[in-house]
């Protein structure tokens, strides 16, 4: 591969801030733009980014396999059906923890980037095991985290670590937001949050219902020209991340028009 | 991620301890096996000198000498970047701040620190969630200390930047010791043995301050003008 592989671990500390999402619109953005792009599950405790990406009656072998030299890497990569720029590699049993260590983890990644441009790592929750063998092979990261005090917490420590690691550029995805809840200040702001981790901001991801549709078929919002309000935030993620100056959403102004309004209502009636 | 205080110390009084070699003596790695062969399975402590260690040679360290059943408790250091390292990976820590270059012998070393038994330390970088820096002189930290993470010093606390976490100045019972930040918005604030929750408001941008000891209570004022902005 001429240009060199972006190798990204996709991590959060706290759970369920949505990690697995992003990696997988991301993913599906990246590959719509003709990017040759590879999500490695390295949650092998939870791993659902199979399901998020509706491919998981797919998975013949996994990483193991192919640690194990029971596979070669491209009969366990499993190729997106709509988006063939798109490859899964699928994590192992969870009994893999157990043997996995940091080095195993280079391995993957280092036989992944002489296939892909981009390499995204969805990373396990917590600063354990799991995280100490996702970081290994990373270069970069994005760092999820939701306007909430025990997220930012987590990610705050998350970035520590990263940064004894040597890990650059480490960026902030902000998920979940909800104009109207930061409007009324029961929310923490972009500002409190970027004013404490101190990270530049890689985009922000509205709070919106169609994620929860799409993950439940298997078809993350990036797939479809959806113009819903995340999709557009995550596409807007995947073009910034391509070095597109895109500028960041404003939530005080998100959502307040009247076109926006009845954008929303049409696509709660659609589905 | 305490520091080893007496009590610890006779509990675990079992534990072996090692010195790294100093840098420009020899490399640490070269030197670990023929160490291996010196120590028993248990604990151990290692002063890891003037090295600056990131979490993967620490991480290194853990897993060499857990193959051979020794457990790592506690690294001491020279270097703060080692010591936050190490704190960030969960060991207890000891940054020894004993006055040392690197041509000295451990002879002028120890001299040295007679004639200092207290000296400024000094950090640069924020100390994040989880994070414990501790020193046993005055600390002098460019970055802040954010929610969740920890300031220590055995003398004064100086931050430029904002104090969000908890800053103990005096940990060895000076009760002179002082806290002092461009904004001070602790969660907990500490001096010698006395405990101070963090106030409810803001207090006012650009003002720094300063908290200390007067009359049993710890009080927050502004900090000297000559260090205020104008
Ligand atoms: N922008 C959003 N709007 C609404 N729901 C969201 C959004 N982002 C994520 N979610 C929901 O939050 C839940 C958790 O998301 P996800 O599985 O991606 O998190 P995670 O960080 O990978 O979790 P884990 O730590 O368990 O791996 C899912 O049910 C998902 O649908
Ligand atoms: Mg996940």
């Amino acid at each position: 591969m001429a240009k060199e592989t972006r190798i990204i671990l996709i991590c959060s500390g706290k759970g369920g801030v949505g990690k697995t999402t992003l990696t997988a619109n991301l993913g599906i953005a990246l590959a719509r733009q003709g990017v040759p792009t590879a999500v490695l599950d390295a949650d092998f405790g939870l791993r659902n980014l199979d399901l998020l990406l509706g491919l998981e009656n797919r998975i013949v072998y996994t990483a193991q396999e192919v640690l194990e030299e029971n596979c070669r890497l491209d009969q366990a990569l499993v190729k997106h059906k709509q988006e063939p720029n798109l490859a899964l590699l699928p994590a192992g049993n969870p009994r893999m923890l157990d043997w996995l260590k940091p080095d195993d983890m280079k391995r993957i990644v280092s036989m992944l980037s002489e296939l892909f441009e981009y390499v995204l790592i969805d990373c396990p929750a917590g600063v354990e095991d799991g995280f100490k063998n996702a970081v290994a092979a990373a270069k970069e990261a994005i760092v999820v985290t939701n306007p909430e005090i025990s997220a930012v917490r987590d990610a705050d420590r998350v970035i520590g670590l990263l940064n004894t690691q040597g890990i650059k550029p480490v960026q902030l995805v902000l998920n979940r937001v909800r104009p109207k809840m930061m409007a009324t200040q029961e929310m923490l702001s972009v500002e409190d949050v970027t004013d404490i981790l101190a990270l530049p901001l890689l985009g922000l991801v509205l709070e919106d219902e169609q994620v929860i549709v799409s993950t439940n078929r298997g078809e993350p919002l990036t797939l479809s020209s959806s113009n819903s309000p995340a999709a557009r935030c995550y596409s807007n993620v995947a073009q910034r991340l391509q070095g597109d100056d895109i500028p960041i959403i404003d939530p005080s102004k998100e959502g307040s028009g009247m076109r926006d309004k009845l954008k929303r209502l049409m696509q709660t009636k659609i589905f | 991620m305490t520091s080893i205080n007496g009590n610890q110390m006779q509990v675990r009084s079992e534990r072996q301890v090692i010195n790294l070699p100093f840098s420009r003596d020899s490399d640490w790695k070269t030197f670990l096996p023929k160490k291996l062969k010196v120590l028993k399975k248990g604990y151990l402590e290692i002063h890891c000198q003037d090295w600056v260690l990131n979490c993967r040679d620490l991480l290194y360290l853990k897993n060499f000498f857990e193959n051979a059943g020794i457990t790592i408790t506690t690294i001491r250091s020279y270097i703060s970047e080692t010591i936050v390292s190490a704190s960030a990976l969960g060991f207890e820590t000891d940054l020894i701040l004993e006055k040392f270059t690197k041509s000295s012998s451990s002879l002028t070393k120890e001299s040295a620190n007679k004639n200092h038994p207290t000296g400024l330390s000094f950090h640069q970088g924020t100390l994040r969630s989880g994070e414990h820096l501790e020193v046993e002189g005055d600390v002098l930290l460019l970055g802040d200390v954010n929610p969740g993470a920890q300031i220590s010093a055995a003398g004064n606390v100086m931050v430029w930047g904002r104090i969000l976490g908890i800053a103990h100045a005096g940990k060895s019972g000076k009760t002179s010791a002082k806290i002092s930040a461009l904004q001070l918005r602790p969660v907990q604030l500490r001096i010698a043995n006395k405990v101070a929750r963090g106030p409810e408001e803001k207090p006012e941008e650009g003002l720094a301050e300063e908290a200390l000891i007067v009359a049993d209570k710890i009080v927050i004022n502004p900090l000297k003008p000559c260090f205020q902005k104008t």
